[in-house]
């Protein structure tokens, strides 16, 4: 059950909202230093399953476990404490603070001294490419860059383990989606990084990720490579049939 | 790098200024600038839950009155000297508005400010009608401080709060308890997954901000000698907001100064009591409609227009960089 390797287990996860079920008692597993792509069609509940994952929700029924540990139940500053790092739909930054504000926050809950924090922040805005904006108010922003800082902000946890990413390529210009996918492949392959990425660009996913877990109506249809779940009739049927 | 030297300066020179100016004001005077100094202490603390963090309290003219009557009653009905029923004071707000912000987790907004305003009410109402022990609306007898009623000694007492709750709230703002608060502030599901512990910072600004409020309080009472339920009348609470809408919220400067300059344009409006509202009212609504963020705003414009000026009319401003094509 414990298998080392797993760093996330979902196990038959249900979540009601009302009289609606979210999520259908999904269950599935990612390995250590995967990339796994998570899609579905719209309202299939992906974010309602991440929201699970980090705190957001608690889960009605179900387990989460993480390294072996259920977390489902616990506070996100908790989860977020134990490398667990994620990214919101709809970009959430701090407007009202600065560039480089933002991104010394995740670095100070996790107690990196001053001085670690500003280097591993001029660093990582460096690669973004946003060194030009650290001290500019984020409500001066882009849309794009908007999503862009939310992504590199995650990266300043140290020993990050767990990155649960939600649209990340989602109305970000071509440019900001390369640097995304650049961040996601070099922390994946030099620091072990896992990912678990939700996106509705199937050419994109198809291309970082080698194993895929397809949603529909709350429940998991379908598990496997982005071109064997392409061909599988009933994840045809979720995306045609709406 | 240097504006940072500049407005300690700023801020040195202003203190020198006013240890120096009761030299030269007469005692009314400085019975109205202790007054000022009491709302500047009250709307600095509130700027740090309301305007920081973001938690819109309207029990902080409140957390003043409980400070007040726990500080004096004790006094009063128990003997305990002030070195003791001031900080008792303080504690009680401390913790009373703790426990408020412990019940108010789960809210915010508009539902948050009906509920610090309905708990403001039940405080207010219950020193009004327990008035055997409280002296209900007639008031109660608080003791003197310096035993006495000359302004002076009083005047440097609050000079002397108002300094350290400056100090306190720009030492929290600038250490990373400030960069929490305003992340709860801007977005508290975004901080809680940053890994902010928003639960216990959202009671850090309540006991603080309160417990500054407190300590105002308490010290009115043994300024004043008298003290009553109007201290908890919502008219306090308003202007609170008012002086730190009219500063400025969310800046150190802007809610002392406009505590300060409001309570001063009041004095010299007393003649003139009713038109003074009018004036108030008037003063609000056009800051609010031309400078969004009241008086330190204004300065702000005026700044970057001087600086527009210097620079051949080049502003620094809206400069967004577009990143140059990734390879990857
Ligand atoms: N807080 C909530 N309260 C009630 N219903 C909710 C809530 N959050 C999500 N839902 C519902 O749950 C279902 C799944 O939503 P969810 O946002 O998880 O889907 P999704 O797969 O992320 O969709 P999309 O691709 O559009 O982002 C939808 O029907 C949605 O309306
Ligand atoms: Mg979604």
């Amino acid at each position: 059950m414990n298998n080392k390797n797993k760093i996330l287990e979902m196990d038959n996860v249900v979540k009601i909202f009302g009289g609606l079920k979210a999520n259908n008692g999904v269950s599935f597993e990612v390995e250590k230093g995967e990339i796994r792509g998570l899609i579905g069609p719209n309202g299939s509940g992906k974010t309602t399953l991440i929201n699970q994952i980090t705190g957001i929700y608690d889960a009605t029924e179900g387990h989460i476990r993480y390294k072996g540990k259920k977390i489902n139940g616990l506070q996100p500053d908790v989860i977020a404490a134990m490398g667990i790092m994620r990214t919101f739909q709809v970009a959430r930054v701090f407007l009202n603070m600065t560039v480089l504000e933002n991104m010394l926050i995740p670095a100070f809950t996790q107690g990196q001294s001053n001085n670690e924090a500003n280097t591993r922040a001029e660093e990582l805005l460096d690669f973004a490419l946003l060194s030009r904006l650290k001290n500019k108010p984020t409500k001066s922003l882009s849309g794009g860059q908007f999503m862009l800082l939310q992504i590199v902000r995650g990266f300043m946890r140290k020993g990050l383990e767990l990155y649960v990413m939600d649209e990340p390529f989602a109305g970000v210009h071509q440019s900001i989606k390369g640097i995304i996918i650049k961040s996601i492949k070099m922390m994946n392959q030099d620091k072990n990084v896992t990912f678990l990425i939700v996106s509705h660009e199937m050419a994109t996913i198809s291309s970082l990720c080698s194993k895929v877990t397809v949603l529909d109506k709350g429940a998991r249809i379908a598990e496997g490579s982005m071109k064997e779940v392409a061909n599988i009739p009933e994840v045809i049927d979720a995306y045609l049939g709406g | 790098m240097n504006l940072f030297h500049t407005k300690y300066l700023v801020f040195l020179i202003l203190v020198l200024f006013a240890a120096f100016l009761p030299m030269y004001i007469g005692e009314y005077w400085q019975y109205v600038l202790t007054i000022a100094f009491f709302y500047a202490i009250l709307a600095a603390s509130w700027n740090l839950l309301s305007g920081y963090t973001g938690l819109f309290s309207l029990a902080h003219h409140a957390f003043g009155m409980i400070g007040a009557y726990t500080s004096t009653l004790l006094m009063a009905k128990a003997g305990i000297p002030f070195w003791m029923s001031i900080p008792a004071g303080i504690l009680l707000t401390m913790l009373i508005s703790s426990l408020m912000g412990i019940m108010c987790l789960r809210v915010s907004g508009l539902y948050l400010a009906l509920i610090t305003w309905a708990f403001a009410e039940v405080a207010r109402n219950y020193f009004r009608l327990h008035y055997t022990f409280t002296g209900g609306d007639r008031g109660l007898e608080s003791s003197l401080l310096f035993g006495t009623i000359q302004p002076t000694p009083y005047y440097y007492l609050f000079l002397g709060l108002l300094i350290a709750t400056i100090i306190l709230i720009v030492l929290i703002m600038r250490s990373r308890i400030g960069y929490y608060l305003k992340a709860i502030r801007d977005d508290s599901i975004a901080a809680r997954s940053m890994g902010v512990n928003i639960v216990r910072y959202k009671i850090f600004a309540f006991a603080v901000s309160s417990g500054l409020a407190g300590m105002a309080g308490a010290f009115y009472g043994h300024s004043i000698g008298l003290i009553s339920p109007i201290m908890g009348d919502f008219n306090e609470m308003a202007m609170i907001i008012i002086f730190v809408v009219i500063g400025g919220i969310r800046t150190m400067p802007g809610p002392i100064i406009g505590a300060i300059a409001v309570r001063i344009l009041m004095e010299l409006l007393r003649a003139q009591s009713e038109v003074r509202i009018l004036i108030l009212s008037l003063l609000v609504i056009i800051i609010m409609r031309f400078f969004n963020g009241g008086l330190m705003e204004l300065y702000r414009q005026i700044k970057q227009w001087i600086n527009k000026d210097k620079n051949g009319g080049t502003s620094a401003y809206h400069e967004i960089e577009t990143p140059k094509q990734g390879e990857s």
